[in-house]
């Protein structure tokens, strides 16, 4: 018998008992497997984002727009301190996220993001969080940031030439 | 069968005796083999290339490219096409025609179908790779809209994949005419069924590509006025996602052809192996889900369901595969008079290049296999999405499993093929023991940095001085892509010395 020739008549013959055994190994590891992964995401703590709704990118642009306005901080253009209790949003395009937003530490927030123009991605630096973001769709992320501190945000899909330098900023009071 | 009556012209001018494996081949076929071989050769060459400047870039104490973004965006795109794409589909090909006529002394269906189809890849391959020298496709290989590339990018794709499933639909004819022909009894062999299983699987990957490609080049010529982001991400990894597997199962036909060859060691039962490759056709497809598991289009459930759930099922048949070759070299082993519980593992020529790069083909396979069953959760998704995890991920079983079994295949094939002697045994016993433990830091390096949070697809990771702390993980994975950069050149080189130089059978 050999992988590379035909076998011979009646090959088709009962799991020896080593091939027996792997199976059951590996049947198990995967029904366990599989039973963990549902009871985790029914019963877990497991927070990635699930709320999302369809948006075009302009009607995304207008309520980042009217965001902005409502919340700027006096002499600082871009930036906006969000009082809690209030979503968010965040929009991607190339090649930076706009507005900076100001979080209370301790507080829990929904930052809605979308993005203008291409594919983008949502990195928090050193806080392993990453997100997709498309244009045509909004995404709901729920944070609850822990210190203060200024916090980098950078786009972890490739998205042309500027992509390495597409950054932004959350800062936590 | 219809198909199968085509005559036969001089049935003995048309074969030769191998004298390497006793094999009856077929001269159209043999040269068509050699043909899809030597193209695949070039293309990892080229990704080999590409891999220099991209890693030594992505290194940050040497960073090539890290301030010139322009040269990276072509150097990631024309190392993802050269060797996600170019490279395996050409051995694929070569894999096809040796399994369907090569081993089992069958002529092949249509000599100018196989060579229709040849030009075919090679015009897309050089559209492609043109367009991407030429900076008009910084787009990354997955392209993702609406970025733009010029429309020879895109058709490079389209003819490319026509191209495949032309050798495809030849491969099909071709075991049914030696059905016909009556070379063929019984059922296929083992590998051969494999191949059979890759066949089908690629050929509902290249469906899914043109699907998201072809919108694309007509988006791009004007006809339409765009094409969904989210419409397009999806069918192109129904294309990516898809053919990863038929390189999987591609490598596993490797695996269980070098098995046999370098120490006549061969699964216990055939019906086990059988079983485990068609549990990849229906496993398959819907852990696409798992390139969208922090994307917002989809619901939670079918991220659980299609990306985790489905993905633990598609672990089954390698595990299976895996444990089968493994049991299979240990009982050959045994045959040779081994004793105790791994006294077999002394026997194992591990001089044999063939046996070497299985041996470290299945450790690396398995490593980054269970890397991605894991990654597979949303939870932890989330953590390393787009970061250098995935990049350790996708090194180790596509680089470190499909290629390295290709490899290893080729060491035997070519010289069969070419009637040349490989030029140089002592390089190819070198070569895998080098280019798996160049990987294997790589992949422990880039694991790390993933970790850490260090992005994928950029030129710099400094972001103006405000990153946190990811240079040591970076730098530590230049040491490992040295060493792999010099395996790869090691069987580069090999390769072509042996075609151009090597001592002829006569």
């Amino acid at each position: 018998m050999s992988s590379l020739a035909s076998p011979e008549y009646g090959w088709w013959k009962p799991f020896p008992r080593h091939e027996k055994l792997w199976l059951i190994i590996i049947g198990v590891a995967a029904v366990l497997l599989s039973i963990i992964t549902i009871v985790w995401a029914v019963s877990g703590k497991q927070n990635v984002p699930v709320a999302s709704y369809n948006v075009t990118p302009a009607a995304f642009e207008k309520q980042v727009a009217d965001f902005t306005a409502k919340h700027q901080i006096p002499g600082a253009t871009g930036e906006v301190r969000v009082p809690p209790g209030e979503d968010a949003f965040l929009m991607a395009n190339m090649w930076s996220f706009s507005p900076v937003l100001h979080l209370k530490a301790g507080q829990p927030y929904t930052i809605w993001m979308s993005a203008k123009d291409v594919l983008h991605g949502f990195s928090l630096a050193g806080q392993n969080l990453n997100l997709m973001i498309a244009p045509g769709h909004a995404y709901g992320v729920r944070i609850t940031p822990q210190g203060p501190g200024t916090y980098l945000i950078f786009c972890n899909e490739y998205c042309g030439l500027g992509h390495q330098a597409m950054t932004g900023k959350i800062i936590v009071e | 069968m219809a198909v199968a009556a085509r005559p036969s012209q001089d049935f003995r001018t048309e074969f030769r005796t191998d004298s390497l494996l006793g094999l009856k081949i077929h001269l159209p076929a043999q040269n068509l083999f050699l043909a899809n071989a030597v193209a695949a050769v070039l293309a990892l060459a080229l990704a080999g290339g590409f891999a220099f400047l991209m890693g030594f870039t992505r290194v940050p104490a040497i960073g090539i490219f890290s301030q010139n973004p322009d040269a990276f965006g072509r150097v990631f795109t024309g190392h993802g096409v050269s060797a996600l794409i170019l490279w395996p589909i050409f051995f694929e090909v070569a894999a096809l025609i040796f399994t369907s006529t090569m081993l089992l002394g069958a002529r092949i269906w249509s000599n100018k179908l196989g060579w229709i189809a040849f030009l075919l890849m090679i015009l897309g391959a050089v559209l492609l790779e043109a367009s991407v020298i030429d900076g008009v496709a910084d787009v990354g290989f997955t392209g993702y809209v609406p970025l733009v590339a010029s429309p020879f990018f895109y058709l490079g794709y389209v003819v490319f994949a026509t191209g495949a499933l032309l050798a495809i639909i030849n491969f099909a004819l071709t075991l049914a005419q030696a059905r016909a022909d009556g070379v063929l009894k019984g059922t296929l062999p083992l590998v051969t069924y494999g191949a059979a299983t890759a066949a089908i699987l690629a050929t509902v990957a290249i469906a899914s590509g043109l699907v998201a490609l072809v919108p694309t080049l007509l988006w791009t010529v004007g006809v339409f006025p765009s094409v969904d982001p989210i419409f397009y991400r999806t069918w192109f990894w129904g294309l990516g996602h898809t053919l990863q597997y038929v390189n999987v199962v591609a490598m596993i036909v490797a695996w269980y052809a070098l098995a046999a060859l370098t120490f006549k060691a061969n699964p216990i039962n055939e019906k086990y192996g059988r079983i485990a490759f068609t549990l990849y056709v229906f496993f398959t497809v819907p852990v696409l889900g798992h390139h969208f598991l922090v994307d917002p289009s989809l619901s939670p459930a079918v991220k659980i369901l299609g990306g985790t759930l489905f993905g633990f099922g598609l672990g089954i048949p390698s595990l299976m595969h895996g444990l089968a070759i493994l049991g299979s070299i240990e009982i050959a082993g045994r045959n040779l008079g081994a004793k105790g519980l791994f006294g077999w593992l002394k026997l194992v020529p591990w001089k044999e290049p063939g046996m070497a790069i299985l041996m470290v083909s299945m450790a690396l396979f398995a490593i980054a296999g269970w890397s991605g069953t894991v990654g597979t959760t949303v939870q932890l998704n989330m953590v390393t999405h787009n970061t250098m995890w995935v990049v350790s991920h996708l090194h180790g079983v596509v680089v470190g499993g499909t290629t390295m079994a290709f490899m290893g295949l080729s060491y035997y094939l070519v010289p069969l093929a070419a009637r040349r002697q490989l030029f140089s045994r002592k390089m190819a016993q070198i070569q895998p023991y080098l280019y798996g433990v160049g990987l294997l830091i790589m992949v422990v390096t880039l694991n790390w940095a993933g970790f850490l949070g260090v992005p994928r697809r950029t030129p710099d990771i400094s972001y103006g001085g405000a990153s946190p702390d990811w240079f040591l993980s970076m730098n530590l994975a230049g040491i490992g892509i040295a060493l792999a950069i010099a395996g790869g050149v090691l069987y580069i080189l090999n390769m072509v010395l042996t075609l151009t130089h090597g001592k002829k059978f006569q």
